[in-house]
């Protein structure tokens, strides 16, 4: 138990970080032009003194002292004998090392067409034994070291790495070693980890946000392309010890890996001790390219609706494929996002969250990968308002393609947001380390960061408005809505705003009665 | 809210993930430790009865202001849940000389970062921001506390009742076990204890609540004498004091806050509940009333959560998931709040397998334990991560504010992680034997989840009574 429970969700602030720089950020509600209803908050009054006589004004803002420094982390960067790149960055405050060994490529370009799910349950399996150790003893091993190693294949990358103290380091990385060269893949965990993926998806498929976010890159992408694959039950099933075996071997190859070590290690020394623990671990493999079919044809602005019966809310994802993130717009699109739902006062979460008390929260993001990742907009809505919400979706994302223009106060904001948070993002050794791995696996240069101020302050007004229309294509956007259609189906569709096309939790087209 | 693709955070998950592996508990590795288990800081109280704390840290340009208010769920009454949480909403609605939205501006619109949270015992508002806008938060935060009253009125106050009603929906009503936190708490503690009631509190409770019920809680709770500050990170503290001084001393002192007194709770006989849900897999839950945050047993009742499930030689996970491959996950562990806790247990089966087996297999496994006791290395396996996670909440200014002002209000000592740390490392086998024998009886609540109309699926069926939503705050009413 032990609930406790917060203003807002920082769920999306969190991804987001660790996408790329921070989303965050934008406008004033002073700016807001729609009439505000009752129940609006009030506006910003002339304050009048409560207690006693203070003895100065407080009406008046503390300015800002002078801006701090940006400090960027160095790090040094050198080759090991077989083929793996390493990066120390040493941060001396506090007794702490993060170790992350990155992969480039992943199940996008690793799975085999029908087998989803093979390069997760490839990652899960590393750690269910070495030729010398047992999976428990393996777990026992990490346990008295205060600490855990976490195994992942993402869509296009992956890796392994453990955050401990300074003393225990060489210790964990010699089980790290053994997990990444001794696997052994017993056949029994397959078929538990099997089982509790299958849990899993079960139990994911009564659970509206999951289904949303399965049903939502389907829509977009089609099942033939990577970013809409979907691991199903068929898919699961059809995963055999060989399938994993044969991933790992293609995958693991120091030719494509990066390891990053940050923090209380001393850069000069620690080459040494990292080509001692990997000593067992071959030369070969490289980069894989990350050429991707092309995004199916979207129709014209659709409706697709899954019928939740009886859900208190309908959850929204609007949008369609994005830009990848080598796009030259990635500054402009970042500020025009900060606006529109990159944080809590943007014009979306200001309007349909706090004006309209239609939700908890809403927001929007653009997913930043090889390929054509996903804008998406959305958030939980009241189901009775979910018409209501819709209207108010499509007038924000008119709005910032120009209907409502961007005052210079909001792109001020918007900008200092942005750049501003920059120390915070390199506050811990898990955090400078997922900083360079960005860097790294979208292949970025490594003086990124201290560009990035300048490269947002480029972005002007006219930037944005071209971003917003360029890339939020009004005539052609996908609306999941996962919601009790007996009592939005009618309402949504006299929004006129576009035609319904009814789905199974899956994403497949059904006829309804 | 919506999260970005798993293709992105596949991988810059893993150093996050990596380090939150091993935040599970706690080590007892004699020589390393405790000389890093430090947090500097300097404590200090304005004469409106303001606790002040401040500590330095200039590692990274920023800084953490956290106002700690000693008022949660449990100083609310029945028939007006919900309050505390509800008022958090309204805490961000601007003050007498700060007007809406403001506050984000000078926090998120500046790089930082603000929010509030509530819990039965405390609500906390903070927020994070470049080292050079320290004055603005202070100023943000004194105005609420002196000033909120200025400008709230019924319409302020209903915008963020819908938001907090949505947030129950979002939270609660519409997600898969999402009412079990509300059924065990009111299954647990006789009706009217102050933790009989969920934080977020029920539809007609918010629907109830008036102007001047909020203005009472308000004058009451939100004031000086019952508040902690905290400031943490990169500032200079005769520069900080100035301006704590400038901004928090004419605020008025409050009338003494008196307490809830909160009696322990123990359940003399097993009760067996079962409900129906819109779920795809039937779930067990089992909850021992315990002890809290103030009494010494919870450190051996963390370390028994630690033996029993988390890692794969935890002993329930062992049995459950690895040697009889029977449930998909297990979660057993002690939940403290301030007065009181509980111990709770959470078994979702793997197909073919039910509840009542699922129940008795883990029941065996807690006799064997409180027969027993634990290992010494069970102990020590249990205990050794437990300097890194400290030190890993060491790194954010904002969990060293949090760290200090619950030791302070708590404990009243904000130095108390140190004690706490050293508690939790003394933790013997006997003493979670002891534990285990004296929490970990019949006078439990046993809850199975089902799905609609699958009754059948719950642990022990015929033993178990049904529980509606009408036994509990309806889910919805319209204002």
């Amino acid at each position: 138990m032990n609930a406790t429970l917060t203003r807002f969700t920082r769920t999306s602030l969190v991804v987001a970080a660790l996408v790329m720089l921070p989303i965050a950020l934008a406008p004033v509600a002073a700016q807001q032009t729609a009439a505000k209803p009752a129940a609006a908050p009030v506006k910003p009054a002339a304050a009048k003194p409560a207690q006693a006589a203070p003895a100065f004004d407080r009406t008046k803002i503390p300015g800002a002292g002078k801006t701090p420094v940006l400090r960027v982390p160095t790090w040094t960067k050198t080759t090991l004998s077989n083929g793996a790149e390493l990066i120390v960055s040493e941060k001396h405050d506090l007794p702490l090392v993060s170790f992350s060994m990155s992969f480039m490529g992943g199940s996008a370009q690793f799975e085999p067409a029908g087998k989803r799910g093979l390069a997760s349950i490839t990652a899960s399996m590393m750690s269910e034994g070495t030729k010398t150790r047992d999976g428990e003893a393996l777990s026992n091993a990490l346990q008295l070291l205060g600490t855990g190693i976490g195994v992942s294949i993402g869509a296009e990358s992956g890796g392994v790495g453990f955050g401990c103290t300074k003393t225990k380091f060489a210790q964990a990385l010699d089980l790290m070693a053994d997990i990444l060269v001794n696997s052994t893949f017993p056949a029994d965990a397959l078929e538990r980890i099997r089982a509790q993926r299958l849990v899993g998806l079960t139990q994911a498929k009564a659970q509206p946000g999951s289904i949303a976010a399965r049903v939502f890159p389907r829509v977009l992408y089609g099942t033939s392309h990577p970013y809409g694959a979907m691991t199903t039950e068929e898919s699961l099933k059809a995963i055999t010890r060989e399938d994993v075996v044969a991933l790992q071997k293609a995958y693991y190859q120091p030719g494509r890996a990066v390891i990053i070590v940050t923090g209380d290690v001393n850069a000069a020394t620690v080459k040494a001790t990292i080509e001692k623990a990997l000593a067992g671990w071959p030369a070969g493999g490289t980069r894989p390219p990350f050429s991707y079919p092309a995004v199916p044809v979207r129709p014209t602005t659709t409706i697709y609706l899954v019928d939740k019966p009886g859900a208190a809310q309908s959850t929204f994802a609007i949008g369609l494929p994005g830009p990848p993130r080598s796009t030259a717009d990635y500054y402009a699109l970042q500020v025009m996002n900060t606006m529109l739902g990159g944080f809590f006062q943007s014009r979306l979460n200001a309007n349909i969250r706090e004006e309209k008390g239609l939700s908890y929260g809403v927001n929007s993001s653009f997913s930043y990968g090889r390929g054509p990742g996903a804008f998406r907009a959305g958030g939980d809505i009241i189901s009775a308002k979910s018409d209501v919400a819709l209207i108010e979706f499509m007038k924000e994302l008119k709005g910032i393609g120009g209907a409502r223009p961007v005052t210079d106060e909001e792109l001020k904001t918007a900008k200092d947001a942005l750049v501003q948070r920059l120390p915070a993002t390199f506050a811990s050794v898990g955090s400078i380390s997922g900083a360079i791995t960005t860097l790294w696996t979208q292949g970025l240069p490594d003086t990124y960061y201290q560009q990035y101020g300048g490269a947002v302050a480029a972005v002007t007004t006219a930037d944005v408005v071209r971003v917003a229309k360029q890339y939020i294509d009004l005539d052609h956007l996908a609306i999941v809505i996962v919601g009790d259609r007996a009592t939005i189906e009618g309402p949504l569709k006299a929004t006129g705003i576009a035609p319904i096309v009814n789905l199974d939790i899956d994403g497949n087209v059904v006829t309804v009665k | 809210m919506l999260t970005t693709s798993r293709r992105i955070a596949g991988i810059g998950l893993l150093a996050l993930a990596c380090l939150a592996a091993a935040q599970r508990p706690p080590a007892r590795d004699a020589g390393a430790a405790s000389d890093t288990i430090k947090i500097p800081f300097e404590s200090y109280t304005l004469a409106n009865g303001l606790t002040v704390i401040l500590s330095v840290d200039h590692t990274t340009p920023t800084v953490a202001v956290n106002v700690w208010y000693h008022v949660g769920s449990k100083n609310e009454v029945p028939g007006r849940t919900g309050f505390a949480h509800l008022f958090e909403h309204v805490m961000f609605t601007g003050s007498g000389h700060v007007p809406y939205g403001l506050q984000d501006k000078l926090t998120e619109g500046v790089g930082g970062s603000n929010n509030g949270t509530t819990s039965n015992d405390r609500t906390t508002y903070y927020e994070t921001v470049p080292s050079n806008y320290l004055e603005s938060a202070l100023w943000i935060e004194s105005d609420r506390i002196g000033f909120l009253l200025d400008t709230l009125d019924i319409a302020k106050l209903n915008a963020q009742r819908d938001i907090v009603k949505n947030e129950r929906r979002q939270s609660v009503d519409n997600q898969p076990y999402g009412r079990v936190t509300e059924i065990l708490a009111q299954a647990t503690y006789p009706a009217g204890h102050p933790y009989s009631w969920d934080v977020i509190g029920s539809m007609e409770d918010l629907s109830a609540a008036s102007e001047a019920d909020v203005k009472d809680f308000f004058r009451i709770y939100y004031a000086p004498n019952n508040a902690f500050l905290a400031i943490v990170g990169d500032f200079d503290p005769a520069q900080a004091k100035a301006w704590v001084s400038k901004y928090f001393t004419d605020i008025r002192r409050g009338k003494p806050v008196t307490r809830p007194v909160v009696a322990p709770v123990t359940l003399t006989a097993e009760k067996r509940l079962v409900y129906e849900d819109k779920v795809q897999v039937a779930r067990l839950y089992a909850q021992w009333p315990t002890v809290g945050e103030t009494h010494d047993d919870v450190y051996a009742l963390d370390v028994m959560g630690a033996i029993l499930s988390g890692r794969r030689t935890a002993r329930i996970t062992k049995a459950l998931v690895y040697d009889e491959q029977a449930a998909a996950s297990v979660m057993a562990g002690q939940s403290s709040n301030e007065d009181v806790g509980e111990f709770q247990l959470v078994i979702t089966p793997r197909p073919g397998h039910t509840l009542t087996e699922l129940e008795g297999a883990a029941d065996g496994v807690i006799a064997k334990l409180k027969q027993d006791g634990p290992t010494a290395e069970e102990i020590q396996r249990a205990l050794a991560g437990e300097e890194f996670s400290f030190l890993v909440g060491l790194e954010s200014n904002l969990g060293k504010a949090m760290q200090l002002c619950d030791g302070a209000g708590f404990h009243g000592n904000a130095g108390f992680f140190k004690t706490a740390y050293q508690k939790s490392q003394a933790v013997t086998p006997a003493d979670v034997k002891r534990v285990a024998n004296k929490y970990l009886t019949s006078g439990r609540v046993v809850l199975s989840v089902v799905p609609t109309g699958k009754l059948e699926q719950a642990s022990k069926p015929a033993e178990s009574k049904k529980v509606t939503g009408d036994s509990l705050p309806s889910p919805e009413v319209q204002r």
